[in-house]
């Protein structure tokens, strides 16, 4: 993964115009944006239309970032979550049948597979989640990670919606409390 | 949300907070983007959950993309180098003047308007505003009169050039991103707002191949932004 310095200076290019930046931008973050983007909109047809999608948002974008804003890769990453989820709630019905994915989000959190370099609040937000009831956590990594919504959660929990929608807002209260009694 | 009530700020905590672990519906998604398009605190708020969640992005493993994707996002960017290249450089001269000015024009294109200050919203007196759409300069390129009553916006132009071989498009931009409302020409034109037009709404222009944007999204460059005030 390039550093931030890197990607400040493309998305800068990009903000001028130059479609080369926005290539070489999209050689460098394009696997891990799609990555994000295919977990939460599985029809990988759909999932290749957000990721363009997202490109073309970043072509219009990238002259109104400001590095105060935060670090590019977490600005793209946000991109690329809202557009993938906007794209998932617009159907009616609940998603795939495929409901466990199997993935322990959390583990892999403590040990990203793909070596990126670790985000100061990683530990603290890894230390957060291993505190909340273990079904709270699940929703949580699940909602933020495969894009599930609460009828889906409700599903795959086999518990009326509205426990789902107190589980998280439990979760996200417990959360917010912990992170910063963390910092 | 819709109550009348005092708004409860552990309520609209936790709202930013389903936003950004993504389990709201589409349209309470909408609502709390239309917020926080007016509203500092409440971008505050989403950013604040951003950070707070963010590092799980961490543990989703990177996949990459089938090669097509990316020969179709390079095909449907304006293409560099023309004859027109020139005329398009000055007008992103211009546009990057107002964006010095404004700040963050391109953010609102992209229908991230949670993380641009619009001012606070305006009264919609009896659904009349104009937008003075202008690029860097001080005299207006177009006016747009809209009536959120009727729907209809009628479009004057005054001094906007569009490069050659290049249409220029107007956009209406909500918290849903850019809609296109039709192609700028010569005189004076009437086009229909989209149904969620709101006085937060930003009108913009971009530069387009001829006949308009191929994709029903802007792909040239924001060339011109106004907001709406009340008439």
């Amino acid at each position: 993964m390039a550093d931030d310095a890197a990607l400040r200076r493309l998305i800068a290019g990009i903000g001028r115009g130059e479609a080369d930046s926005l290539a070489a931008l999209y050689d460098l973050t394009s696997p891990k944006l799609y990555g994000l983007i295919l977990r939460i909109q599985r029809d990988r047809a759909l999932a290749e239309d957000v990721l363009q999608d997202v490109y073309m948002r970043i072509w219009q974008a990238a002259g109104g970032y400001r590095p105060e804003a935060g670090r590019p890769m977490p600005w793209l990453a946000t991109i690329a979550r809202n557009r993938a989820i906007d794209s998932v709630r617009r159907k009616i019905e609940v998603q795939g049948p495929e409901l466990d994915s199997g993935e322990d989000w959390v583990a892999r959190l403590i040990d990203p597979h793909d070596g990126a370099a670790a985000f100061l609040d990683r530990d603290a937000l890894v230390a957060c989640l291993g505190r909340l009831e273990p079904l709270h956590r699940e929703c949580v990594v699940r909602a933020y990670c495969e894009g599930r919504s609460r009828e889906e959660l409700a599903l795959r929990f086999d518990r009326p919606v509205n426990t789902i929608k107190t589980w998280l807002h439990r979760a996200l209260s417990a959360l917010k409390t912990c992170l910063e009694t963390a910092s | 949300m819709t109550g009348t009530g005092a708004p409860d700020p552990d309520d609209a905590d936790l709202r930013a907070a389903e936003y950004v672990l993504g389990t709201l519906d589409l349209r309470e998604r909408e609502a709390v983007e239309r917020e926080a398009a007016g509203d500092p605190v409440a971008r505050a708020r989403i950013a604040a959950w951003e950070r707070r969640l963010g590092p799980l992005a961490e543990a989703v493993p990177a996949e990459p993309p089938p090669p097509r994707v990316r020969a179709a996002l390079l095909r449907a960017l304006p293409k560099p180098g023309g004859a027109d290249a020139r005329q398009i450089e000055a007008l992103r001269a211009q546009l990057r003047r107002w964006r010095t000015a404004a700040g963050g024009a391109g953010l609102l294109a992209a229908g991230l308007a949670l993380f641009l200050a619009v001012g606070p919203s305006l009264k919609p007196a009896d659904g009349r505003y104009l937008a003075v759409v202008q690029g860097g300069g001080t005299l207006p390129a177009l006016i747009v009169r809209v009536d959120t009553r009727t729907g209809i916006a009628q479009v004057r132009r005054v001094n906007a050039e569009a490069p050659a071989d290049r249409s220029l498009e107007l956009w209406y931009v909500g918290t849903q991103g850019p809609k296109p409302l039709g192609l700028v020409d010569a005189g004076q034109s009437r086009v229909r707002l989209p149904a969620e037009t709101t006085p937060d709404g930003v009108i913009a222009v971009s530069v387009e191949p001829p006949g308009g944007s191929p994709t029903g999204q802007p792909t040239g460059p924001v060339v011109y932004t106004g907001k709406l005030i009340a008439e």
